[in-house]
Formats: C-alpha cells, structure tokens, sequence
C-alpha cells in the first residue's frame, strides 16, 4: 500500500491554486468607500445600545492608539479591503456598540461560547466583545430563568430586523425534534430558530455543528440533526465553521457587517472568503518541510522533533478551508500544527465521517467538499485574496519538488 | 404548589421543577432536555477516531475526556497482556493538561456561573461581579483565558484539543515552551493571591480553621460575608458521601461514608435509565431527563472538588467540612480552593519535565489486533470523578460507555433514595436559593446528556 499516489499528488499541488487575483478595481473600492462612509455615519447617529466606547477599554488595557490603529490596519487586509478603508475599520469598531447580537445554544456542547469566553488579552480583537452590544447570551449574561426569556423576547421585539442571530450547536429534527427542547414552553430547538431568525438580519452560524451538523450528525445522526443553512431559507445565512469557531472570524463577521451593512462575500458553503478563501496547506509554517519531502513518519521520530510536514501523519490541512494557519487559536498561542498534530479538517462538513483520524488523505478515499481533492481555490470560484496578509506564491515553489524524495521513500519501503 | 424554571448561565440548560409546601421545597426534579447520542455515534468507529470524538463531548472538560480516552485504549493494550509503556514526560503534560483545564474551569464558573446569582441574595450591592460589565467578571475572563494558554501552548488549542495518543503525546515541547507554560501559572498564581483570596497562596494554604476566614480579603471574602448574611452554610446539604475514582491530580482514590476509606473497585459502578428518555425504548412514562444516574455500591455518591478535598483530608476545607457538612457555602469553597492546590501542584510537576525524554512511544502491537477487549479508565475532571469504559474488535469500537461527573451529581433518583443535588435542594426556602444550591455543583447539561 502506497502513501501517497505520486499523480495525486502533483495535481493537488501543482495547480494554480491560491494564485488568485484579488483586485476589484478602483471604481468597485471608490463606490464601496463612500457606501460605508455613509452608513458609518448613520450608525454614529444611533444611540450606543451599550455604555462601553472601545477607545476607553483599548487604553484601559495598556493598548495605544497607536497600536489600535495597527490592528485596525491588519484588519482592514484580512477582511480584504485596500489600505483606504483602515480608518473606517477603526471608526467601525468605536461604533460595534450600536449593533445588537443575539447568541443561542441549541444541541451544542457550548465549546464556541468557551472559546469566545477565552479571547481577553490586549488585543483588539478581543476587546471588542467587551463593547459588542450581547443582547443575550444565555451562558454569560446575568438573568437567568423566566427573566432571561423575557428579556430574549424584549431583545427580539425591540431589534427586530437589526439583530445578528448567532447560533452555536445543531439542531435535531428526528423525532419531531423532541431531542433538543429550550425554555420553560418547551419549545424545540428547531421551533426555536426559526422564531428567532424570522426577526433577524442575518443568522450567522458558529462552529461545526451549527454549520453542517458537526459531530451530533456524525453517522448514524441518531437525532437528525442538521445545520442552521438546512433550515433557515430567505435569509442571510453565514457559516462560520470549525470546532471551535475561531473568535477572530467571529469578530470579523460583525465588524464587516458594521462597516457594510451587508454579510461578507460568502463561498458556496456560505463561509466568508475572507476567512475561508484558502488552504490549512497554503500558509501553513511546515509547508516549506512538504515541499523538501521532509514527513513525520511516526509520532515522536526525527521529524516530529525537528517540525516537519505531518501530512502523512493524516494531517487534513491540504483540503481544509480556513485560517488557522494565519490567526491560530488562543489569541494566538499556538494551534494543532504547531504543536506537531495535524489537522483534523474540523471545518470542512461531515469531517467526522470522512476525515477520520490517523488515515492518510491518499488512503481514504475522501471527496474533498469543493468536489474532489484535485478542485482547488480558484477554480472553487475564489475572487478576493489579498497578498499582504497571505503568502501567495508558493506553489511555484511546491510545483519544482513535489513527489521528490519522501514519495520515492514511501514507496520503496512499502514495495 | 408547582413552579418550573429554567435555568441558563449553566453549560448548557435545565429545567429545574420545584414542589412547594409550607413555603419550602418539598420535592424536585431537575431535567436535562437535550441530547446528542455520542455513545450511539462512537458504535463501529475505528478506536482512535474517539480520540476526536469525546473531547468533543464537553467544551469545557475536554481534557478529561481526552485524557479518559487515551487511558483506555491504553488499558486495552494492559487488559490484553501487552502493557505500554509511557515516558514521564508524557505523563506530566497530559496531567498538566488536566490541572490547567480545571483551574481554568474552575475561575470561569465562580465569576461567570455562581457569583451573579450570590450577589443577587445579599442587600448589599456587589457590581464587580455583574456579567459582561463588572471588573471583577472581566478580570476572570481574562484569568481564564490566560492559564488557558498555558496549555496551548503545547496542545495546540482550548477548548477541543487532541495532542494525546495511545503511547505519549504528539508534541514536544521545547525549553522555550516550557518557561512559557510556568509563566502563565505564575500570571495566575498572582491572580489568585490578588483577585480571588486576597491574601499570598502560602498564606491561604496554610489557612486551617474557621476563624481564619476573617484572613481572606478580595472576591473569596465577599462570598463568605454574603453567605453568612443569606445561610449558605446551613443549605444545600446532600447525602454527605464522597468518592473519588482516579489518582491523578494529587488526589487519592477513595470514598466517604461517615469515615474514609481507600478501597475503591470500579466493578462496583452502577448506571441506571429508570427515569431517563431511551433512543430505543420510547414508552418509558416515568423518563423526565437525558441524564442516567449512577450509583458506587448501590448508593448515590457526590463527586468534585469537595469529595476530592475531604477524601484527601485537605486541613482547610476538611475543617469547613466538620462544621458546615456538605453545605453549598463548603462547596463553592472547595472549588475555589482548589484552584491553588492545583496551582502549586502543577509548578511542582512542571519542575519534574525532562525534555530530553521521548514524547511517544510506539507500541509493540497494531490495535487492530486486539480482539473483543474491554478496558475502563477514570480521571478527575473539573466538576468529579468522570468514567469511560471501551469495548472494542478488530480495530473498531463495539461499544463505547461515559459516565460524566454530572450523572453522578445531577442525576434522578430511584427508588430507594434521592439523587444527591435533588437532595440537596429539597427543604429550600426559596427559588433563588434553589438554583444557587444547583449552581453549586457546577452544573453542565451538555455532558450529562451527551
């Protein structure tokens, strides 16, 4: 049995891929510019749903205006937008206070709402949940009981069409839903979500099950359970997945929506590019170790120690869609690939049936989401990349040496 | 007269119905209405796919169910004559990995989960613990986060990691990371002595009587002055028996029944569904919650930080414990008090990693050999002793069993006696204090009902 099929191989990685080009063109930039000036000001308007101004808790954390505008600068490129819009990025966090949010917990096991919880340190992602008007929360806010029903019903009635619905978990529709039932009524998650995404602006889906389901819909789906996107129709849907969601996408999902008044370009997956547009693979830090055939052959050997590339270790990073490699996870400390696991592909859909966990990729058979391993980026009809923040380019790199020494190596010895 | 209410600011949601007579609790149910099916999922999976599946159990206590996983598979190899062999080094980060979850937990649910509905009870005003809002809640969000990263940075991420493996752990951390990792613990040792207990950890661990509460200053003082002034340490009292099933986290197995005894067999563990809904079994009219109950030599027994305390004789608490029983005011201590035996405990193991050792050994056999084996393990997760039980053939899980703190703690009666926080809530005066004497087992429904 082969590792790795050498033609697989090369047509994964010698393809045009994240080559992709990011430009608009300045009249799109221009028109887009004076749309979100507009709105900013509108919003600027409004009166601050909460009591918090992001400048004060900025500096409370020893943050600078100075590195305030850093961040905002950064920002501006991961969202995708040229260096034009970094002061409207900054002015669209100062007002994050006028945007109500909404956050429910159907079949879930609250790992997002941990992971949102654990983002504190002085950076400025961060902080913005502190300014973020979270209407309601049932895990972190202060009511609780028929206090807290009341008070999601006020939320509702009061926003209604202005609020940005985030759903954490599944929902299981088997058994007329009788798996999942929320509240003192009884009401089923499903029942649930479509009440309250009837009102919404847009329903942003976070994490893996929300999404596609996760793991409740692993095989058999003994509940049923579906992804927010298989029920909520006519309506905004925005997938953020992963397990857990990264808070930064979180951030920023709602800091476009600021700024635009609009959801963000989203993939056929209802993924926003700007978090989704490209590959584990493409920016990951061991990548340079593939394409000098470098592997992890086996857990704790030579290459472990020294960090090479884990795909045949079964990482999933080649043909998962997200940021991790760029943004990480606990506000930046590390993330699997930096500690020598690879990546399990949580946010791809049904990864927990077809991206199981020691196999190798050549070995399962898999059908990547995009419509097989050999599709990639480009061809997936990605627009909007921008070269600041992402690493493009190297797969010119990884066309020359693909299939060099550790395929021969792999196939040899299992010969 | 009947009231329900439900209670959020939990993990997850519960619907906690209350019978009232003579304006006390006379009877109560607590129901857990969700459910996912994880035991059913793991059924004919290959076995090291539940190395990614059970973390995902709980998004706050996936270390534990990571760690029971991994213990498992690797008592499967023991069971078959074929033991593993598992350097120190890998060892200590998997514990660590354990400890610096819990205390993690253990800070996030005092600020975020119990101390808003304390403060509610007192006539004092207490705003630094408002959610979202107070400094005293922002500060354990950032505490929390903090030691968190302790741990990722040689597991990669919290919550949902995945680093261990049947024969080590995957990462090898270098010197760099390992100073990093302490100081993390050393940011939230100041944490401690500065937001929770208000006086120096050595001064608090020296602590050994009741009338050296008066010591305590910051957060941990405010809890006691409010409980004092509302009784906390008259309610919440339980069956007042204990047991630990695991020996890690510098805790010894052991059970408390009126006096303390070491001799702990696994066999002795019981599940029940009497009231509890079945996938299969859809006509069970008595069935009013996800969650089983579980019961230690035909009783219920409570699990966490307070058993783990009065089994291992902590001077402090066990103190607390002789006066106070099992109270919710002994029990929101113990939690907390754990926090910094856990502190000190993971410097001193810390000290203990040599990186020169391997981080994973391979073993000697494919598990796909292993034929019809069943293996259990135990592990001290944040809120108790938490149990898997693995049956596996030729390489794919047959049956897959999780017994969570939770179902020890939260679980329905049967017929002979109360489940333990049941118990505890019956005879309360009112519905606030109800659902602090619930909040005080650190309630999660997500793992009860997995």
């Amino acid at each position: 049995m082969a590792y790795d099929s050498q033609e697989m191989v090369k047509k994964v990685f010698n393809q045009n891929s994240a080559r992709v080009d990011t430009n608009k063109g300045e009249e799109f930039y221009n028109n887009l510019f004076e749309k979100t000036k507009a709105r900013l000001s509108k919003l600027r308007k409004q009166p601050a749903l909460k009591d918090i101004d992001i400048i004060d808790i900025v500096e409370s954390e020893g943050v600078n205006r100075r590195d305030f505008m850093k961040w905002a600068s950064a920002t501006t490129a991961t969202l995708m937008l040229p260096p034009m819009f970094t002061p409207l990025v900054a002015e669209a966090a100062e007002l994050m206070n006028r945007l109500p949010v909404i956050w429910i917990e159907l079949q879930d096991c609250a790992g997002n709402s941990e992971a949102l919880l654990r983002s504190s340190t002085p950076t400025v992602d961060d902080l913005i949940f502190d300014v973020l008007s979270l209407e309601f929360h049932e895990t972190i806010m202060a009511a609780a009981g028929h206090q807290a029903d009341a008070q999601l019903e006020d939320a509702v009635e009061h926003f209604k069409g202005k609020y940005l619905l985030f759903v954490e978990g599944a929902i299981p529709t088997a058994m007329n839903g009788q798996y999942g039932t929320i509240g003192a009524s009884g009401e089923t998650f499903q029942e649930h979500l479509m009440r309250l995404s009837k009102d919404a602006a847009a329903v942003v889906a976070v994490g893996s099950c929300a999404t596609f389901g996760g793991i409740p819909a692993a095989a058999p789906n003994p509940t049923g359970a579906v992804g927010v996107m298989d029920l909520v129709k006519g309506k905004p849907v925005i997938n953020i997945p992963a397990c857990p969601a990264n808070p930064a996408n979180m951030v920023g999902v709602v800091l476009h929506y600021v700024l635009t008044g609009q959801v963000p370009e989203l993939d056929s997956l209802l993924r926003p590019k700007f978090a989704f547009g490209y590959r584990i693979h493409d920016n990951c830090e061991r990548r340079a170790h593939f394409d000098a055939g470098e592997y992890v052959e086996e857990w704790g050997d030579e290459g472990a120690k020294n960090n090479w590339c884990l795909y045949k270790m079964g990482c999933k990073g080649p043909m998962t869609f997200n940021n991790c490699s760029i943004i990480r996870y606990n506000d930046g400390a590390n993330w699997p690939i930096g500690v020598g696991r690879g990546c399990i592909g949580c946010s791809e859909p049904d990864f927990w049936d077809k991206y199981a966990y020691e196999r190798p990729m050549a070995d399962a058979h898999i059908k990547a989401p995009t419509g097989g391993v050999e599709k990639t980026v480009d061809e997936f009809g990605l627009g909007l990349l921008t070269a600041t923040t992402i690493g493009i380019g190297v797969h010119a790199i990884a066309s020359a040496v693909v299939g060099k020494r550790s395929v021969n190596n792999g196939e040899s010895e299992e010969a | 007269m009947k009231t329900v209410d439900i209670v959020e600011r939990i993990e997850g949601e519960a619907k906690l119905n209350l019978t009232w007579k003579d304006k006390k609790v006379s009877d109560a149910s607590i129901d857990f209405l969700n459910f996912r099916g994880f035991e059913y999922i793991l059924e004919n999976k290959p076995i090291l796919d539940a190395l990614v599946y059970t973390p995902r159990i709980c998004g706050i206590c996936g270390q534990a169910h990571l760690l029971a996983t991994v213990n498992a598979i690797e008592n499967l190899y023991k069971n078959s004559g074929n033991e593993l062999q598992i350097t120190n080094k890998a060892k200590i980060l998997r514990e660590l990995g354990l400890i610096i979850e819990i205390i993690d937990s253990h800070i996030k649910w005092f600020y975020m989960f119990i101390m808003p509905d304390v403060i509610a009870i007192s006539k004092k005003q207490y705003e630094g613990y408002t959610p979202l809002k107070g400094e005293k809640w922002l500060g354990a969000q950032k505490g929390a986060s903090e030691i968190i990263k302790a741990l990722a940075i040689y597991a990669g991420q919290w919550p949902h990691t995945s680093y261990m493996i049947p024969g080590g752990v995957m990462s090898d951390p270098t010197l760099l990371d390992i100073v990093t990792c302490e100081n993390y613990i050393d940011q939230t040792i100041k944490y401690f002595e500065k937001d929770i207990a208000g006086i120096s950890i050595e001064n608090y661990l020296s602590l050994n009587s009741f009338e050296e509460l008066t010591l305590l200053s910051s957060s941990l003082r405010d809890f006691v002055d409010i409980s004092f002034e509302t009784k906390l340490e008259q309610v919440g009292k339980a069956h007042n028996r204990h047991l630990v099933l695991s020996d890690m986290i510098d805790v010894k197995p052991g059970l408390y029944n009126k006096k303390i005894s070491n001799n702990i067999d696994l066999a002795k563990i019981k599940e029940s569904e009497e009231y509890t809904f079945n996938i299969n079994k859809k006509d069970n009219k008595k069935a009013h919650t996800w969650s089983k109950s579980v019961q230690y030599n035909k009783h219920f027994y409570e699990v966490g930080p307070l058993s783990r305390a009065v089994i291992n004789e902590r001077e402090f608490i066990t103190t607390l414990h002789n006066k106070y029983d099992d109270s919710t005011f002994t029990r929101v201590m113990s939690r907390v008090d754990e926090i910094a035996h856990l502190l000190i405990y993971s410097k001193k193991l810390i000290k203990q990693i040599d990186i020169s050792e391997d981080s994973y050994i391979k073993p000697k056999i494919d598990l796909k050999s292993l034929e019809n084996i069943t293996a259990t393990s135990s592990v001290e997760a944040c809120r108790g002793s938490l149990v898997h039980t693995l049956s596996v053939n030729k390489g794919l899980i047959t049956k897959y069993d999780v017994i969570t703190p939770t179902v020890w703690n939260l679980g329905p009666k049967n017929n002979i006696e109360l489940g333990v926080a049941q118990k505890a809530i019956i005879g309360s005066k009112s519905l606030n204090e109800s659902k602090i004497i619930l909040r005080s087992f650190d309630v999660c429904s997500v793992c009860t009902t997995h």
